[in-house]
């Protein structure tokens, strides 16, 4: 596949494209799951806090350079998806400063920007088109996203037929399209059948290269050791460990106690 | 080229950068023209019978709202019924903008909490739709206003400026209330009544020239008043609109979005929390 970024070349191996230091992040999230104007004004006068603070980020320092792939790993609550909103500009850090050095791409949740009641084809569109791609750009690569996604006919009903499985292979054969400097991904792998799998596994291993950046946030830990060649470790907001993927999560693995049992390793 | 560098801080209360802000937004016109247009034809509107609704709606209105003038004012006539059809049109574009800006942020959340992108795409987007159900009604209109034998002229054009103006203040609102809905979320639900009574205080099922003395007042604090006094002078009367009255709806409508956009910029870096 050829690549859509005309300024990947640019970018040399070891230089650097991620900066995190010293970030700190809390929400304040409120307690009512809608805040309302009712709701103020009967709490007025009664002094009661409508809101409740979580520490999702602590303290982190994270570099990341070009031809580096970085897994990310830690238990449920660990920060990993707060990490990479931050790095994506999505949520505004609460403390510390965090510098990119290139385009981003996230791929964070499969199928952002679709419309269910428009046919695949058109979300094509649509969905390239929130991912920052140009129009021109989703022509040239149409066939190929349709062709990946193995939707056939399909492509031209409305996206409210398919099936999970369907939906996802879509909506990843978008993302993987766009080609930029940093591509995040956060457990968007585990999409569609063994077969599909398989296929995004190798189309994630094609989009490394020498100049660009990935960071996956991913619990298969056999996908990691083998795509991977920097681990980080994130525990309850901080970084535990950073270094050697096959060590560190050994030390994950050993610190869950649960081994090399399969459904860790089998997890892709 | 240099490779971009984004920084990222700890915001305090204020705006981003506005020139880099402005870019960014630019460059996602056509993801806000796509994403306008299948908001739109998931409501129907690319069929004909969803275009026809579209004229039909605001027409029934009017004839709705004829049928009250005549029965409790006791005068009908064709300027009358133009005046009020024409006023319910523009009425409705911002009324549209209004109700479908007020969700815009709040419905966009999978959107907002996976991709960075200026949030004020989506109470853009909201317009843009308000101003898409607009233009057909505008056609309607001037076959209306060729039957019942309204004068015609070139002062007709001032209705340009004034849709401009009325757009200006579209977005305007429509930025301010899909803020507002970010904290207050119930005010989606009082928005029909706000409508509503704006809908009764604007020179739409009177004419501006008919307001008592007493009453004179809502000239001043209705933001839509010289709007709609300004587009049925030029539109259905064929006549140069007060100076006065455009300076005052100019001022209205780039107040609200300057309040507005303000708003919006200073609080949209901490919606992704918010939701």
């Amino acid at each position: 596949m050829s690549s859509l970024s005309a300024s990947n070349a640019l970018h040399k191996t070891g230089d650097l494209a991620v900066s995190v230091n010293n970030l700190g992040l809390t929400y304040t999230t409120a307690i009512d799951r809608r805040p309302t104007l009712k709701a103020r004004v009967k709490s007025l006068g009664r002094g009661t806090k409508q809101t409740r603070v979580v520490q999702a980020l602590d303290n982190v320092n994270l570099d990341v350079t070009y031809g580096q792939v970085l897994g990310v790993i830690g238990t449920n609550g660990a920060g990993k998806s707060s990490l990479m909103r931050t790095i994506a500009g999505i949520i505004p850090p609460t403390q510390g400063r965090i510098e990119v050095f290139g385009k981003v791409s996230t791929l964070l949740a499969l199928g952002v920007g679709f419309n269910p009641a428009m046919s695949g084809r058109a979300n094509v569109h649509l969905g390239g088109l929130a991912a920052g791609m140009t129009r021109k750009e989703i022509e040239e690569h149409f066939d190929e996203i349709a062709e990946f996604s193995e939707l056939g006919d399909a492509i031209d009903a409305p996206m409210r037929t398919y099936s999970s499985g369907m939906y996802a292979r879509l909506a990843f054969s978008v993302a993987a399209t766009v080609q930029p400097d940093i591509l995040i991904v956060d457990e968007a792998l585990s999409t569609g059948d063994a077969h599909f799998k398989e296929k995004s596994f190798n189309k994630i291993k094609e989009l490394r290269s020498e100049d660009r950046a990935l960071i996956l946030v991913s619990h298969a830990m056999a996908t990691l050791r083998e795509i991977c060649n920097d681990v980080a470790w994130l525990h309850k907001g901080k970084l535990v460990s950073r270094g050697n993927p096959d060590q560190i999560i050994d030390e994950y693995q050993d610190f869950l106690h649960l081994g090399k049992s399969s459904a860790i390793d089998e997890d892709l | 080229m240099s490779a971009p560098l984004q920084v990222y801080e700890p915001f305090r209360a204020g705006l981003p950068p506005l020139r880099k802000y402005w870019r960014s937004l630019w460059s996602r016109r056509t993801f806000i023209a796509e994403y306008s247009r299948s908001e739109l034809r998931e409501q129907h509107f690319d069929s004909i019978f969803g275009q026809l609704w579209l004229i039909l709606n605001p027409l029934l209105l009017s004839g709705v709202y004829f049928l009250l003038i005549v029965i409790i004012g006791g005068s009908g006539g064709a300027l009358r019924y133009g005046h009020l059809t024409a006023s319910l049109f523009l009425f409705y574009l911002i009324s549209n903008s209004l109700s479908g800006g007020v969700k815009s942020v709040t419905a966009g959340q999978r959107l907002i909490l996976n991709t960075a992108f200026p949030r004020m795409m989506l109470p853009i987007s909201a317009t843009v739709i308000a101003f898409f159900k607009f233009i057909p009604t505008l056609f309607v209109f001037l076959i209306m206003r060729t039957v019942l034998g309204l004068p015609f002229g070139w002062e007709m054009l001032w209705a340009i400026p004034i849709i401009l103006i009325a757009l200006v203040f579209a977005l305007g609102v429509a930025i301010l209330i899909s803020t507002i809905n970010v904290y207050f979320r119930d005010i989606a639900s009082f928005l029909p009544y706000l409508i509503r009574t704006l809908l009764y205080l604007s020179p739409i099922l009177y004419e501006a020239s008919a307001l008592k003395p007493e009453l004179r007042i809502l000239q001043h604090i209705n933001p839509l008043f010289a709007l709609l006094d300004s587009w049925s002078t030029a539109i259905v009367h064929a006549q140069t609109p007060e100076l006065a009255s455009m300076l005052a709806a100019s001022g209205w409508a780039l107040g609200v979005l300057l309040v507005g956009t303000y708003f919006f910029l200073s609080r949209e870096r901490e919606f992704a929390v918010r939701l």
